[in-house]
């Protein structure tokens, strides 16, 4: 599955250190004198409304959720779930996450899966009024409804494809250079079999006309289909290294160590940084689309907290928080009301630089999609297919 | 001269074997009990069994090459690693007076100064197309192009592991050599012994238990080791912790849980004849006079 954890800077690391040891300073300031002037039971008050926010790292703002929960009403309380659904799984069903978390943020596929256990509780979009801001095509991402009931909201979207260096190969416009005998040892796919076998699959559907349905969820034979294909690339030495992680993927493109690669866009911005030319490619085959999908806990139900986890979701597709993750990762809340906010607030946001973003996420989404799915109905079989190609 | 010892109270050993106990083996006997268990779809955990289904599952998809693989790998780092820690250890111990001995003793440990995704992550650095040796190959001429094999294969893996774990080989033969009775040596000279003479004969055979403690060390760290692989192997590279994660993901537990099993039971019995063939208990014995 796709890890889009932030990426690791020591120098950034240091200033946070030092910004929230500053806040402490400041926040223990305030409490001694918010106590001094009788307002203990008003911060009580407030903090009663908040709500355990378990999402992978992609979702979190890190400073900026003060500022949030000054505009939602909602203070969360974020926790890293390390974004591998296999233990988030688990933990919710056999383990003590729905006592301590009122909202997943998790990739989008499971949430049938969760439902089914009973883990999660769908919810009531009349509760959150800035769902109808959502883009349609967002809306009608798959595996966010489970037996007529809406158990996810895309919270954050965005699709993958080709990582590639046009100044080596020209222009790549299909996951055909992936596999090309050409590029031998030139290219590399991530470690993970969610999106290596999607890529593969929307390649060999697309380019070379197999029967597959829906890469996203692959037959038994269809899954066999593709595995075997990329085994055969595998043992040929296609493949420089499968990657796994943010600071392999960025190291092996500024260091030359491939040409072209599936992998996230934020890697084609950090290879820019570093002075290189590296594109994204819009393959004719389509993209991978994805979304970290907000999902609500069984617990927040039972402890009472689900209406504040509605008006928290609420939040999230206000425009503040869109902004917020665009800026900071260059991710995208699928609502119009990100352009809004920016409007309003452009001393905050560029507002042109949040309409760019939006429509260049909307460009990729008016073509063809296929969606990643962290939870295909044969999951194991695909772990199984994955042991046999690291074995190959 | 024989010294007494204190008796051996026990209520003292107590607290200390049920720290043990509960710390240790109570967690493994859970793992091999649950490794007979089934997985139950339904509460997306595992229940109560008697099945080999988590065992069966070893022999599918090529699950055992990669316990093979990696106790190859295993053994071979523990080697190279005591190849190069006792002629460090010796150094240290015969050769440098004692201020450079805890000078170089610091430098030893250099490598815990980062964690091991730094450690495995900087060494593509210096192997990769880009990095440090290909450079300066190609700068003195001996090649025209830079070496591939010298990253994201099993060379770069074993130089990672041995990087990794190399102080793992060098303190237990340091410790087995301080154990060494100075006197045996200067005895062995005084009768003419040379240098290799009194290697193979005294020093070797003294320091035996240190030679197994550190291969012991290395070795299971290396079996349950993932990060050099993941960071320095080819495409596809598996360990056995990796191929540990992948199952739990999908939660396949019982599956998970056999090859825990497998794995322990290897290690286990490679302590058990190390200790009957090299003496391993003797280096933690107090010789005290």
């Amino acid at each position: 599955m796709t890890k889009h954890s932030r990426p690791f800077s020591p120098r950034a690391h240091s200033n946070v250190q030092r910004r929230d040891f500053l806040k402490l300073m400041g926040a223990g300031g305030i409490a001694l004198s918010a106590g001094g002037l009788g307002f203990a039971s008003r911060l009580a008050a407030q903090d009663a409304a908040t709500v355990a926010f378990w999402a992978t790292a992609t979702l979190d703002i890190g400073d900026k959720w003060p500022e949030f929960a000054k505009q939602a009403g909602v203070t969360p309380e974020f926790t890293d779930n390390g974004n591998d659904l296999g233990p988030v799984i688990a933990r919710l069903a056999a383990g003590n996450a729905n006592d301590l978390f009122d909202i997943g943020g998790f990739q989008g596929g499971a949430e049938k899966e969760l439902a089914r256990q009973g883990v999660i509780i769908p919810w009531d979009t009349a509760k959150i009024p800035n769902y109808e801001s959502l883009w349609q095509w967002a809306k009608d991402i798959p595996y966010l409804k489970h037996d007529g009931k809406q158990y996810g909201i895309p919270a954050v979207v965005n699709a993958d494809s080709i990582i590639y260096r046009p100044d080596k190969l020209g222009k790549i416009d299909s996951y055909g250079a992936i596999f090309d005998p050409k590029l031998k040892g030139r290219v590399a796919m991530e470690d993970a079999w969610i999106n290596s076998a999607i890529f593969t699959a929307m390649y060999l559907k697309e380019s070379e006309n197999q029967p597959i349905a829906d890469p996203g969820n692959l037959s038994e034979s269809e899954l066999g289909l593709v595995m075997e294909f990329l085994i055969k690339h595998k043992s040929d030495g296609q493949f420089r290294t499968f990657w796994n992680g943010w600071e392999q993927g960025v190291q092996l493109v500024a260091d030359q160590e491939v040409d072209a690669m599936t992998g996230w866009e934020p890697i084609v911005y950090e290879g820019r940084k570093r002075g290189l030319q590296v594109e994204y490619a819009a393959p004719v085959e389509g993209y991978e689309g994805w979304g970290n999908n907000m999902v609500l806990l069984k617990g927040a139900g039972d402890r009472g907290v689900a209406d504040t986890a509605h008006k928290f979701v609420d939040g999230l597709l206000g425009g503040f928080y869109g902004c917020e993750l665009g800026q900071a990762r260059g991710y995208l809340v699928p609502t119009d009301n990100n352009g809004v906010y920016a409007k309003a607030h452009p001393d905050e946001y560029k507002p042109g630089e949040v309409e760019k973003l939006a429509e260049h996420v909307k460009a990729k989404f008016a073509g063809k999609i296929y969606w990643q799915n962290a939870r295909p109905d044969n999951f194991q079989l695909y772990e199984e297919w994955w042991q046999k190609l690291r074995n190959a | 001269m024989t010294g007494s010892r204190l008796p051996i109270s026990p209520v003292l050993i107590t607290p200390p074997l049920l720290v043990i106990l509960a710390l240790g083996l109570a967690p493994l006997t859970i793992v091999v009990v649950w490794s007979f268990w089934s997985w139950d779809p339904s509460t997306y955990w595992i229940k109560p069994d008697l099945s080999l289904t988590g065992y069966a599952g070893i022999l599918e998809a090529g699950r055992w090459t990669v316990i093979i693989s990696t106790l190859v790998k295993a053994f071979g780092t523990a080697l190279l690693c005591l190849l190069i820690a006792y002629p460090t250890a010796y150094a240290v111990h015969f050769l440098a007076g004692k201020r450079l001995s805890i000078l170089l003793l610091a430098l030893i440990t250099i490598p815990f100064f980062t964690s091991y995704l730094i450690r495995s992550f900087s060494w593509r650095l210096v192997l990769g197309r880009t990095g440090v040796l290909n450079t300066w190959l190609q700068d003195l001429g001996i090649i025209g192009a830079p070496l591939d094999w010298l990253l994201f294969s099993n060379f770069a893996v074993v130089v990672g592991l041995v990087a990794s774990h190399l102080p793992f080989a060098t303190f237990p033969l340091l410790l087995s050599m301080r154990r060494v009775d100075p006197t045996f040596l200067a005895a062995a000279q005084d009768l003419g012994a040379g240098f290799w003479k009194s290697l193979t004969s005294i020093l070797l055979p003294l320091t035996m238990s240190g030679i197994f403690a550190g291969f012991l060390f290395v070795f299971v760290m290396v079996v349950g080791s993932s990060t050099e692989v993941q960071m320095l192997g080819g495409a596809g590279a598996s360990i056995v912790s990796v191929m540990i994660n992948d199952v739990m993901r999908v939660a396949n537990y019982p599956l998970a849980f056999a090859i825990s099993t497998i794995v322990l039971i290897v290690i286990f019995g490679l302590v058990l004849i190390g200790n009957r063939v090299f003496g391993l208990a003797s280096l933690f014995e107090d010789q005290s006079p």
